[in-house]
């Protein structure tokens, strides 16, 4: 054989208190953009094999259950108590301001179809259900599953990515629909008991047109798609044990987090141009 | 020149430098021991001969083959001739004892499923595992699942199998069998076995040829006889289990 080729990395130049600087401040900018790349990577291959990859229907049904049927109590408190604290707070306002509630259900429903149902649904399976798939994937990679999978020709994203994927974005749109039920019920009930507003007053759809429906899907379908991409991405690229996998979790909700809001600024801002072109 | 080659292999994992310029070769048919601390670095580095981790800096050779760079898709047929017994046996928990072992055959063979149920058959009976053919992982303890484990990377027969700590956490009856199963694949089917251990009992039993990794980088090669009477004090120490001594723990 001939002499290898090495790649040897070169002697390390001791560190000043100016490189130290440098590279402090280089560091997080370096990490975030390779966070980044990882996460773009996972979703393009996670896009080749739903195409390409053999569809695992019993793993899919399993996350559709872990992701969607798991969730409902907990998207029924949460999404159940925000809408009934912002119609007594929103309706308490508008007395002493105008003292008419006339419009309150019909601009409430707006408000929870453009913003806060998917957002806040998003954010609360963000929570749940992101930092399940970071640890349930980290534990893998610990426990070299994941490399015995990339042996047997199998690949990791393909098996333990795409079924995630597609729950969880199945489960966003049905999630967002149920808060939008539960929230504006709740909201209903406040009003009729705090404010003694009729019930057939408050459900009001003069306000809601296709530009709210179809900015609520827009996002619910994309936080479905981001949420378990950015989760899977956290914990395949575990390393250092189960203090890994800790570190992997926390990712997985901070990075989900920042993505639904981040999602939530471009689509917002999209919808709105195209309204106001439109209008 | 060996079989399998690595040189001058660097491997960091942000600021822990777990391989540090390693050279070693191993040839072909024998039973090659890698030993040293935990956290030497020692499943990092045969995991790079099968594309699970990639090298910082160096080369890798099978065969002659530069396997260093190759793409994930391009390490397939290397993984199809190099099986891995992993140290957590690494047995899917949602598949049973024939499926787990079917799996791999399936992935890298154009074979009918009634095939691969036959081919998977086979190798659990070589392990003593048949009769459990249709039960969960999670049924077993840590020695019966090794040996599914041991079976599986033997379906596709391999030419070159690593052992990732074979006899660790199972009794010393299956321990002697696994020990005899590496001992018998290289004396009548030809397979190179590369064996991290611990076990001493292993170690100075059928290895053909033991390297010892220490901080990163390669402290001894050689033969068992090299080993017992080297007056390296590191290596003295490790082989002798000794807990006073120069090696940083």
């Amino acid at each position: 054989m001939d002499a290898p080729t090495t790649t040897s990395p070169q002697p390390r130049r001791e560190p000043t208190n100016f490189r130290e600087f440098l590279g402090a401040i280089g560091r997080p900018f370096v990490e975030v953009g390779g966070t980044v790349r990882g996460i773009f990577s996972v979703f393009g291959l996670t896009l080749y094999y739903l195409v390409r990859g053999r569809t695992r229907w019993k793993a899919i049904f399993e996350q559709l259950h872990e992701v969607g049927n798991r969730s409902v109590v907990f998207i029924a408190v949460t999404l159940g108590f925000l809408g009934a604290i912002l119609i007594y707070l929103a309706g308490f306002q508008a007395l002493q301001i105008t003292g008419d509630l006339q419009m309150l259900g019909g601009l409430f429903l707006q408000l929870l179809l453009r913003e806060f149902a998917p957002t806040i649904a998003a954010m609360m399976i963000a929570t749940r259900v992101a930092t399940g798939m970071a640890a349930q994937i980290g534990s893998m990679v610990v426990t070299e599953q994941v490399d015995a999978l990339r042996m047997s020709a199998a690949q990791p994203i393909d098996y333990l990515v795409v079924p995630r994927f597609i729950a969880t974005t199945i489960m966003m749109i049905v999630l967002t629909i149920f808060a939008v039920l539960v929230a504006y019920s709740a909201g209903a009930l406040t009003a009729y008991l705090s404010f003694g507003l009729n019930v057939r007053t408050f459900v009001d759809m003069s306000f809601i047109g296709w530009f709210d429906v179809l900015l609520g899907l827009s996002k619910a379908l994309a936080y479905g798609m981001a949420i378990p991409i950015v989760a899977c991405h956290a914990g395949l690229n575990v390393f250092g044990g189960s203090e890994g996998v800790g570190r992997a979790t926390t990712a997985a909700v901070v990075n989900a987090s920042l993505a639904v809001v981040i999602l939530d600024f471009i689509i917002s801002g999209i919808g709105y141009v195209i309204l106001s072109l439109v209008s | 020149m060996g079989t399998i080659e690595f040189h001058d292999i660097y491997k960091s994992f942000g600021n822990n430098h777990v391989l540090r310029g390693v050279d070693l070769s191993v040839d072909p048919g024998e039973v090659f021991f890698i030993i040293g601390q935990s956290g030497a670095g020692k499943s990092v580095l045969v995991k790079h001969l099968i594309g699970l981790l990639r090298p910082d800096g160096g080369r890798i050779y099978l065969d002659g083959q530069d396997v260093t760079d190759l793409k994930e898709k391009e390490f397939y047929p290397v993984r199809k001739r190099c099986a891995m017994v992993f140290q957590n046996s690494t047995l899917f928990d949602s598949m049973t004892l024939l499926e787990n072992v079917i799996l791999p055959i399936r992935k890298h063979m154009d074979v009918t499923m009634e095939e691969a149920r036959e081919m998977a058959s086979e190798k659990l009976k070589l392990v003593g595992m048949l009769r459990y053919a249709d039960r969960f992982p999670a049924d077993f303890g840590d020695g019966m699942r090794k040996k599914v484990a041991i079976a599986r990377a033997l379906t596709l027969d391999p030419e070159f199998v690593i052992f990732d700590e074979p006899t660790t956490g199972i009794d010393p009856i299956s321990a002697a069998m696994v020990d005899k199963l590496i001992r018998h694949l290289s004396d009548n089917v030809g397979v190179t076995s590369i064996v991290i251990s611990h076990d001493l009992r292993s170690i100075f039993g059928i290895a053909d040829r033991i390297a010892m990794l220490y901080q990163g980088k390669l402290r001894l090669d050689g033969t068992q006889e090299d080993f017992k009477n080297t007056d390296d004090p590191i290596v003295q120490q490790f082989i002798q289990g000794l807990p006073e001594g120069p090696m940083e723990v």
